[in-house]
């Protein structure tokens, strides 16, 4: 359902990804990690549509986004790490106008909207102001656009920054659900126990290029650990084992 | 299929609706004061074209011609003002504003999304210039009694007008980002944009335009004109929009110029929107990837203020608000533009000829000097709203920093006090000292005026201090919109009251002494006491007006919890 091939971007001389290769398929949940500065978020913004890669090709349910950009992106729901809401709107206003940009208006767009605020309780908002809303509250906002037009692909940049617990939980149920219902997630997180409880399958990024790809099982045996937590394995194929002693 | 490019816009509209709905304090205030200012303005701008016209309209054939002229100058002006201006609009709508981030991803056709955009630079480019032109072409208008087909041309020529340099500006635009990083390039403009400003303010008062306004110089008013109708050229747009609009004030339908702006305008947009199909997402990702800034390193700023007697607290504070506003070219450039308004202001006083009224040149001299006082005054009071009334704000989110150490926040208030009256002192002495000794006034006069700026300097810095820490809007984008919101229109009210009640307390005693002076009278005990009093009083306000104010400020930001 995402398909990337061979994908770089170099920033002058500097290649932030390097021939990345991905293949997310329908219904699975597809864990993107990597320590920081190892190119998750440039690969993910050239999946989006926000940045042009320089080399490689990235398809969204078979569509190529360089050829048929509406298409592709059509597919697709897009949760940025850091999300843009018009701040003046309500919460309403809001996804009536994301449904717009992706064809949807009238009644239908009020009650997928309804659906959506009322499963990630915001009903009671709908009709404040953005600028009012907490982060965690915001993050759900974002999550409810992305899902408003019933993508077969969603694109998730760390999706559990500033959440509380109950808000997590909420998200990780709707992940498994739409999962169910056949749409592919990749997701890049930082949060390795979300991925470990939620990821099909895992890709490690690292100076730009895929490092270690498998379900949970695998990496361990790749990484050589016995340990059933997913921090080890991380830290041993990303080399970050090593701590410095400092004077504190 | 999304819908048609309107329906991009339509977050600004519901925006502004929403915003008009839930109105905040102070909206109502800052509303009815920039809109009273507008309605002035624009006033004052249909009068003079109004009176302007009505004067040559006798003249017959030498009052058409320079009407003409005038259309022809006034359009060629502003096609390069908004030649410019679009090119730092289009800057901010392709490739700097926020939604970007939301728009791009979603899939919205390429060309609507280029017409919102396009839409976008169009109307931040030219609203100012429509709304400086349309009560211009109007008062011309009235008072050539033109006929329906004349404001029928104003409106079909001045739309094309506007779009022609923007898209001009856009395509510059998206050239320059091709080439330099969307926020360096903006930071380059901005400065020429200002160095540009700077020179024709200087270039217009250093010709002395006065000069053509006396007998004397009636030859050189006829060279003047000459001078005037060389680059009213055939091939530019202002060209043809002020020969639509001198046909029309005649009764005539000039449909070859109004065609050439239309179909300029069309070409142009049809231009720029392949421009942008083939260039703006390469760009866009180029705008993304800026490598390491460039910076200023400052590296004997440290060791200077390493000099001061001041804890490191208080050190660290000022040298953190210094290399953030020497970093910032949009901040300090500006200074440059009140260097040069400065430098006009005192070389008006240079070329100020009282002497030619003898028997009233020192009296005249003498009230001038008040005048100057205000001046200086009000200067002030406009770098400190622009300047010192958003520093608190100006640490916007990082204000937990402050918050979080182990700094008092009075000490932190204080901090930004000095840091910006040292600055702003020196400009309003400057100012006051060099005005003076140009004009020629009493000593006295200079030395009090000299003192008087010094106190009132100390309160509008206090004032607007302690305002804006009493006002702050730490989510502002830019000190801009803190200067503009409901704290900022408060201080300027607060402070010309200040400035007026001031200026009487000091100008009337010394009126008073003054005209004792001048007759060589001894002055009465009553009346000394009561200069005494008056002086004494100004001090008090003055003194009373920056304690209270940073006091208020202290407590409002110890208030925020």
């Amino acid at each position: 359902m995402i398909g990337v091939e061979s994908l770089v971007k170099t920033f002058g001389s500097f290649r932030a990804v390097d021939g990345v290769s991905l293949e997310v398929a329908k219904g699975e949940i597809h864990g993107f990690l990597g320590p920081n500065g190892a190119g998750k978020t440039t690969t993910i913004r050239m999946i989006a549509g926000l940045l042009k890669p320089s080399s490689g090709r990235v398809t969204i349910a078979g569509k190529d986004l360089a050829r048929e950009p509406e298409a592709a992106k059509r597919e697709l729901g897009f949760i940025p790490d850091r999300p843009f809401i018009y701040e003046k709107l309500t919460a309403a206003e809001f996804l009536r106008f994301h449904g717009g940009l992706y064809g949807l208006e009238g009644a239908p767009v009020e009650a997928r909207a309804h659906e959506l605020l009322e499963l990630f309780e915001l009903t009671k908002w709908r009709d404040e102001l953005v600028e009012s809303f907490s982060h965690g509250m915001k993050q759900r906002l974002v999550m409810c656009s992305a899902f408003l037009h019933r993508p077969q692909a969603v694109l998730v940049d760390e999706p559990m920054v500033g959440l509380d617990p109950r808000g997590a939980r909420l998200i990780k149920d709707v992940f498994r659900v739409m999962s169910r219902k056949g749409v592919a997630i990749l997701m890049s997180t930082h949060t390795l126990e979300v991925a470990q409880d939620l990821c099909d399958r895992i890709s490690i990024i690292q100076g730009g290029r895929i490092i270690a790809r498998g379900t949970v099982s695998e990496l361990q045996a790749l990484a050589g650990s016995e340990n059933p937590q997913l921090t080890p394995v991380f830290l041993k194929l990303t080399g970050g084992g090593a701590f410095q002693e400092i004077e504190l | 299929m999304t819908a048609a490019f309107p329906f991009l816009l339509q977050p600004i509209f519901w925006g502004a609706r929403n915003r008009a709905r839930r109105r905040q304090r102070g909206d109502g205030l800052r509303a009815a004061l920039f809109g009273g200012i507008g309605l002035l303005v624009a006033a004052a701008l249909f009068a003079i074209a109004f009176w302007l016209t009505w004067q040559l309209v006798d003249y017959e054939e030498l009052g058409d011609y320079l009407i003409r002229l005038g259309l022809g100058w006034l359009f060629l002006t502003f096609l390069s003002f908004v030649a410019f201006s679009a090119i730092v609009s289009a800057l901010t709508a392709f490739f700097l504003s926020e939604d970007l981030r939301l728009l791009l991803p979603a899939p919205v056709p390429k060309a609507r999304l280029f017409y919102s955009l396009f839409s976008r630079t169009v109307v931040q480019a030219g609203w100012m210039v429509v709304a400086f032109v349309l009560p211009v072409l109007l008062g011309l208008g009235l008072a050539h009694c033109a006929p329906t087909v004349y404001y029928a041309t104003a409106v079909l020529s001045v739309v094309p007008f506007v779009v022609i340099p923007s898209a001009i500006g856009t395509l510059l635009t998206l050239g320059l980002v091709s080439v330099f990083p969307a926020r360096r390039a903006r930071e380059v403009l901005m400065l020429m944009g200002l160095l540009f400003a700077v020179g024709l303010v200087l270039l217009v008062r250093f010709m002395r335009p006065e000069r053509l306004l006396t007998v004397q110089s009636l030859p050189d008013v006829t060279a003047f004109f000459a001078t005037l109708s060389s680059p009213v050229t055939p091939l530019l747009p202002s060209f043809w929009a002020g020969e639509s609009l001198f046909r029309a004030l005649r009764g005539e339908l000039d449909l070859l110029h109004l065609s050439a702006l239309w179909t300029t305008a069309g070409a142009l947009t049809v231009l720029t929107r392949a421009a942008y199909g083939r260039q703006h997402f390469t760009a866009w990702s180029k705008a993304q990837e800026a490598r390491k800034a460039r910076f200023t390193r400052l590296a004997l700023l440290e060791p200077l203020l390493r000099l001061l007697p001041l804890g490191a607290a208080r050190r660290a504070l000022l040298v953190k608000d210094l290399k953030v506003f020497l970093r910032d070219t949009t901040q300090w450039s500006q200074l440059l533009l009140i260097v040069a308004l400065a430098l006009v202001y005192v070389y008006n006083f240079r070329v100020l000829d009282l002497d030619r009224i003898p028997y009233m040149s020192r009296t005249l001299k003498n009230g001038y000097a008040f005048f100057n006082l205000a001046m200086a005054a009000f200067v002030t009071a406009a770098v400190a709203v622009r300047f010192v009334f958003p520093a608190v704000s100006a640490e916007g989110p990082a204000f937990w920093i402050v918050r979080t150490s182990p700094v008092r926040l009075s000490s932190f208030l204080w901090s930004k006090f000095w840091t910006g009256l040292v600055p702003i002192l020196v400009l309003a002495e400057a100012l006051t000292i060099a005005s003076n000794h140009l004009l020629g006034v009493a000593p006295v006069l200079r030395g009090l005026a000299a003192c008087a700026i010094a106190f009132m300097t100390m309160a509008l810095v206090g004032l607007a201090c302690g305002m804006g820490a009493e006002h702050p809007r730490f989510s502002a984008e830019n000190p801009t919109q803190v200067a503009g919101s409901y704290g900022g229109v408060a201080f300027m009210v607060l402070a010309v009251l200040y400035i007026l009640t001031c200026v009487v307390l000091v100008a009337w005693p010394v009126s008073l002494y003054l005209w004792y002076d001048y007759r060589a009278l001894p002055i009465p005990p009553r009346d000394e006491i009561r200069i005494a009093l008056a002086l004494a009083t100004a001090a008090a306000l003055s003194v009373g007006t920056f304690w209270r104010s940073m006091r208020r400020g202290v407590r409002a930001l110890e208030a925020l919890g």
